[in-house]
């Protein structure tokens, strides 16, 4: 019986049943069986199968069960763009687009701000968005966020109670100062980092 | 012993009770366990940057049936004062709560931005437990000393190919420099000890042996 840890390390990355038996020198059903056991230990995860070809991600470390976090909502409903996580962020508790776009502008990263304009597409709840926005201090970043995503594809609209500058005080959504949209960048008092081509690229 | 499942109930639960928001840093085998290096630990490993959210954080706890217990037999006596933490157990469960410090060893700005994971656990109010880098993990059991200390030690560098060395090296000299005189001398007797059992490099010894050296002179 091999140690478990080398057979980890010579199968640790993206494998398939055949290139697994082919690093094992073991027979296919072996494999199945030797893979299936590290699943089980959670050494292991699968994706594809069906018409696809079932792929096996095999790490040293064990792969916990995850509740999704900022990055995994923002990549879900951001269409082109997609954020690569440079932390592993993760909520266990009630986390949806409204959460998340608060966190992406307190991130104050241009990408993460950029991706997460899409999340106004799903934005049922405003005034939880409200409730946050003011408990962080944010509410004028959110309201030229959606102004600057109703320029370029349908949002969900604003309750008009909601529809208000809060604070006159000029911010920065990132360490840019640069006042793109001028209009929105005047009424909210936010230096808008993007422009026009960055909207069209996300 | 507490594992990966005992610890995510516990902190949903805690998380529940909370009357305000609560943020802290999990080390030690809480943070291995966040990682997936280990299934479960003798203790759970909370550092607060603030008193009051430790104070919220205990006042949960208690109500859940934790109760102070001693440090003794547990941390080397030299070591405890004056950032001791507070030990709250219960049957298996214990909890070791510092605040601002880790015995002599302080949150560093790179401690703080660069993490491994943030999780948060929320109902009301939130507590957000920040997982810090492998490095600090290595780094702070090399402080700590406790038993199976250099075990997990172990663990994590065989585990991980892509182990910064530099970045721990570097981190221990700005907590020397900040005024922890312990980190250094723990950190070159763990990697005496660990050369026997996997290959780290002679620079890395020699860069902070030089450092010992320079500050002695």
């Amino acid at each position: 019986m091999r140690n478990q840890d080398d057979i980890l390390r010579k199968l640790e990355g993206l494998q398939t049943i055949e290139s697994a038996s082919h690093v094992l020198g073991m027979a296919r059903q072996s494999t199945l069986n030797l893979l299936s056991k590290l699943k089980k230990q959670q050494y292991l995860t699968t994706s594809g199968g069906g018409k696809r070809k079932r792929l096996y991600k095999i790490t040293l470390r064990k792969q916990r069960p995850r509740d999704p976090g900022m990055f995994d909502i923002i990549n879900k409903y951001s269409p082109h763009m997609k954020i690569a996580e440079w932390y592993d962020h993760q909520v266990h508790g009630v986390y949806g687009p409204e959460e998340a776009l608060i966190d992406a502008i307190e991130t104050q990263s241009f990408r993460v701000i950029l991706a997460s304009l899409h999340l106004f597409k799903h934005i049922t709840d405003w005034k939880k968005l409200y409730k946050l926005a003011n408990e962080r201090d944010c509410w004028n970043k959110v309201g030229a966020l959606y102004d600057v995503a109703r320029l370029f594809f349908k949002a969900v609209r604003i309750p008009s109670r909601y529809y208000h500058v809060l604070s006159q005080k000029w911010v920065q959504l990132s360490q840019l100062r640069k006042k793109n949209f001028p209009d929105i960048a005047e009424k909210w008092r936010v230096f808008i980092p993007f422009n026009i081509n960055d909207l069209r690229e996300a | 012993m507490i594992t990966y499942n005992d610890q995510e109930v516990l902190f949903t639960a805690i998380g529940k009770r909370l009357h305000k928001n609560v943020r802290c840093i999990a080390f030690g085998g809480t943070a291995m366990m966040f990682y997936g290096y280990k299934d479960d630990t003798k203790d759970i490993d909370l550092l607060f940057e603030h008193l009051e959210d430790r104070a919220e954080f205990i006042r949960v706890i208690e109500s859940m049936g934790f109760q102070q217990s001693s440090l003794f037999n547990i941390y080397i006596p030299e070591k405890l004062d004056p950032h001791k933490p507070l030990m709250y157990s219960r049957e298996g469960a214990r909890f070791d709560l510092f605040v601002k410090q880790i015995f002599h060893t302080v949150t560093s700005p790179k401690m703080k931005e660069d993490m491994f994971a943030r999780h948060e656990f929320k109902e009301t109010y939130a507590l957000t437990v920040a997982v810090l880098r492998k490095e600090f993990i290595v780094m702070l059991k090399s402080v700590t000393e406790r038993d199976k200390d250099f075990e997990d030690i172990l663990t994590i560098v065989k585990k991980e190919a892509s182990f910064n060395w530099q970045y721990l090296i570097d981190e221990v000299l700005w907590q020397y420099k900040n005024g922890d005189n312990w980190v250094l001398m723990d950190t070159i007797k763990m990697l005496h000890e660990l050369r026997k059992y996997v290959f780290v490099e002679q620079k890395y010894l020699k860069l902070l042996t030089k450092e010992l050296k320079v500050n002695k002179k």
